[in-house]
């Protein structure tokens, strides 16, 4: 449509620009210094970055440690509920077998459920198990409240998939498990890449569980580290805490522009509140 | 015929363990939980039973007589094996024999008696006072700060002490340090005045947060929509951005863009205003702040699910209006928001749940300040059951907070499940049909 299109633009860049500015100073803040009441920075400086190499007095641990934390966590979960998801989204979505209904039916009614609200009893749990605070105990519990719409994605993948492919192998004999993993796995690759990347992204960015479940600097993860620097230290230092934010975030926007149309089936199906 | 393949319940099995360990069973243990009294003090395992001053103060508040608390209190002298051998140690293992001879098994109510039969030793009677005290001691028989284990055992003492036995449910009840299963959680949640406010906290932040979420979402739409393609794509990835950024760091850029040093004090002080944090100087700040944080971060899945639906219009509608001659704000109002009733109401639906239980980005902005102005439900739960100022973290009333949301939780999932006729997904697999 040729029409004018200025006037749109321009609202939208207004209404677009505190999130402009707050993404534009968080790299602009963490590279340079700037005196107090101004907005134009004066110095080009990579001090802000020393958590990288030096302990930061302020956050008890390690950067280093937190993010080995942060990748194992992520890495796992993710591999987990993709794995787990690969199998029970197929059963699912393609294979009968008794009570077929109503575990589906509780699939969808759980992947609407708010898990966050059993944070209190999952907390109790793994003081009963003797696995709170460590990282296995919040990779666990990571993995299971994930699993639910892991599920719902792969099954939506598998549901794509022509029903001709599986009928011509199986016609040729072969068995189920066999048609699955030759000519069916192939076919939703994309959907699993899809599903890994969203749940590493999701384990990446994870908060609550790992603060309320393993508040211990041995299982710290990077958005507790960032958090507690952020609330423990009395008087501010922005700059310092942009620069560990942009460390922390830059995998999350590489993976976002590497992978956008990947990770766009999933976010766009309407899963995530 | 229709065959059954045991293949998928093989396949479905490691979800259903996981499932069922660490999301059912959450469920049905968060009712549990309401209903006890569980906190730091008693611990999540058993307990012990232990009598100690707290103790006896709480048991004198319940109105026990005071003969009762002064036995408990005072405790006897009894002449047994612990206490001969403490004394063979301390003086010599004839004195110990001798007064076995004499008093083995013997006990006094008082102190006095007590030395008396130490004085009155023949052969190895100890003189001194001091000593003489320092033995008594050893033979001190009282049940307070001594923790049993088991019930029976924490009974039996407590009748040694002479307590009537119509007292000792209530005061063995009393020296329990586990947890108890107990109503009064909900009771106190009905009496409570801070329990109103705040599910009037989260009525408004449900409202006002699902009002801008739509709205915003339905703007960014429409108005990427009516964009050149590259512009639109480009708009609608920025506005993708607080939903990828990880809440910690989203936050932090909200706190830096209000905080008394960030951006909206250092451009109003260009103006010749005095330094204030924007998102903390009164409720209306923190209000707006939380509706901002969270419709940000709202509005852009609205934004996806309007946008696709907006393509999905066939465009021989759009260019039909245009000949007839139909302003864009016609063509919105007449064609495409009709056309967004289905999505805007499984917005609204899916959104109002999970704003109603979420409470992460206020617990990072304002933590419920200041004050207790945007303290919401969920977010009183977490403080009560998990982190507090007090020490005394009290998981049995933070469980049944929590458990008025995942009865509300389970019934929307439900209703949902109706509403969005989700029965026609469930469609017969073709190979064994």
């Amino acid at each position: 449509m040729p029409a004018k299109n200025w006037p749109i633009l321009l609202l939208l860049t207004v209404v677009t620009l505190p999130l402009l500015i707050m993404c534009g100073y968080s790299v602009i803040d963490a590279f340079t210094d700037t005196a107090p009441g101004s907005l134009v920075p004066t110095r080009f400086t990579l001090e802000h970055f020393r958590f990288l190499w030096e302990p930061v007095a302020e956050a008890r641990g390690s950067i280093w440690v937190a993010t080995a934390n942060t990748f194992v966590f992520a890495t796992t979960s993710a591999l987990v509920v993709t794995m787990v998801s690969l199998t029970a989204g197929y059963a699912l979505s393609r294979l009968n077998f008794p009570a077929r209904g109503f575990f589906l039916a509780g699939l969808i009614v759980l992947h609407a459920f708010p898990t966050i609200t059993l944070i209190i009893a999952i907390f109790l749990i793994l003081q009963m198990l003797g696995l709170y605070d460590t990282l296995i105990g919040v990779i666990v519990v990571k993995t299971a409240l994930e699993l639910p719409l892991g599920i719902w994605i792969m099954k939506g993948f598998y549901d794509t998939v022509p029903w001709e492919i599986e009928m011509a192998g199986v016609q040729d004999g072969a068995s189920r498990a066999t048609v699955w993993w030759y000519l069916v796995l192939p076919q939703v690759q994309p959907g699993l890449m899809a599903l890994i990347l969203f749940s590493f992204l999701s384990g990446w960015s994870e908060y609550i569980l790992p603060q309320v479940l393993a508040p211990g600097s041995d299982a710290r993860v990077l958005s507790t580290y960032l958090s507690s620097l952020i609330l423990d230290d009395t008087k501010a230092d922005f700059n310092l805490f942009k620069a560990v934010g942009l460390f922390y975030a830059t995998p999350v926007v590489v993976i976002y522009l590497l992978f956008q149309k990947h990770l766009m089936n999933i976010y766009g199906g309407g899963t995530k509140g | 015929m229709r065959r059954i393949n045991w293949l998928g319940l093989a396949f479905l099995s490691p979800a259903l363990v996981m499932v069922t360990l660490f999301f059912l069973l959450p469920v049905v243990l968060t009712g549990f939980f309401a209903f006890t009294n569980m906190s730091t003090a008693t611990g999540v395992m058993g307990g012990d039973y232990l009598l100690n001053t707290s103790t006896l103060r709480a048991l004198a508040d319940q109105g026990l007589p005071k003969e009762t608390l002064a036995k408990l209190e005072a405790g006897g002298y009894r002449v047994d094996e612990a206490g001969l051998a403490a004394l063979a140690a301390a003086t010599s293992p004839a004195t110990a024999d001798e007064l076995a001879q004499l008093h083995a098994g013997a006990e006094f109510s008082d102190r006095r008696d007590m030395e008396r039969a130490l004085k009155d030793l023949r052969a190895n009677a100890i003189r001194n006072t001091r000593d003489r005290k320092a033995a008594t001691e050893l033979f001190k028989r009282s049940i307070l700060n001594e923790r049993f284990s088991e019930e029976a055992a924490f009974r039996a003492a407590l009748s040694e002490t002479g307590t009537r036995p119509e007292l000792s449910d209530q005061i063995t009840e009393a020296a329990f340090t586990g947890w108890v299963w107990t109503t009064d959680n909900v009771k106190l949640l009905f009496a409570l005045p801070s329990t109103l406010r705040y599910a009037a906290n989260t009525l408004l932040y449900v409202t006002l947060t699902l009002a801008f979420n739509v709205g915003f979402g339905l703007f960014l739409a429409i108005t990427t929509f009516y964009l050149p393609k590259g512009q639109g794509a480009l708009f609608r990835a920025i506005w993708f951005l607080p939903r990828i950024l990880p809440p910690v760091l989203y936050v932090l850029m909200w706190r830096w863009f209000t905080w008394d040093t960030g951006f909206l004090s250092t451009v109003s002080g260009y103006l010749g205003m005095s330094p204030k944090n924007w998102m903390l100087d009164t409720s209306y700040h923190a209000w707006t702040a939380v509706v901002l944080i969270n419709g940000f971060v709202g509005a852009s899945m609205g934004m996806i699910i309007f946008s696709s639906a907006i393509r999905a219009i066939p465009t021989s509608m759009l260019h039909a209006s245009e000949v007839d001659g139909a302003s864009r704000w016609q063509q919105v109002r007449w064609i495409i928001v009709p056309q967004l009733a289905w999505p805007i109401l499984f917005i609204t639906c899916y959104q109002t749940l999970s704003l109603l239980t979420s409470f992460e980005y206020i617990l990072l902005a304002t933590d419920g300040g200041p004050g207790r102005s945007t303290e919401v439900w969920s977010l009183a739960a977490y403080h009560t059951a998990l982190s507090n100022y007090g020490g005394n973290l009290e998981y049995g009333l933070g469980a049944s907070f929590a458990l008025v949301l995942v009865v509300i939780g389970i019934g929307a999932s439900l209703i949902y499940f109706r509403l969005f006729n989700f029965k026609r997904l469930i469609t017969k697999p073709l190979i064994e049909g």
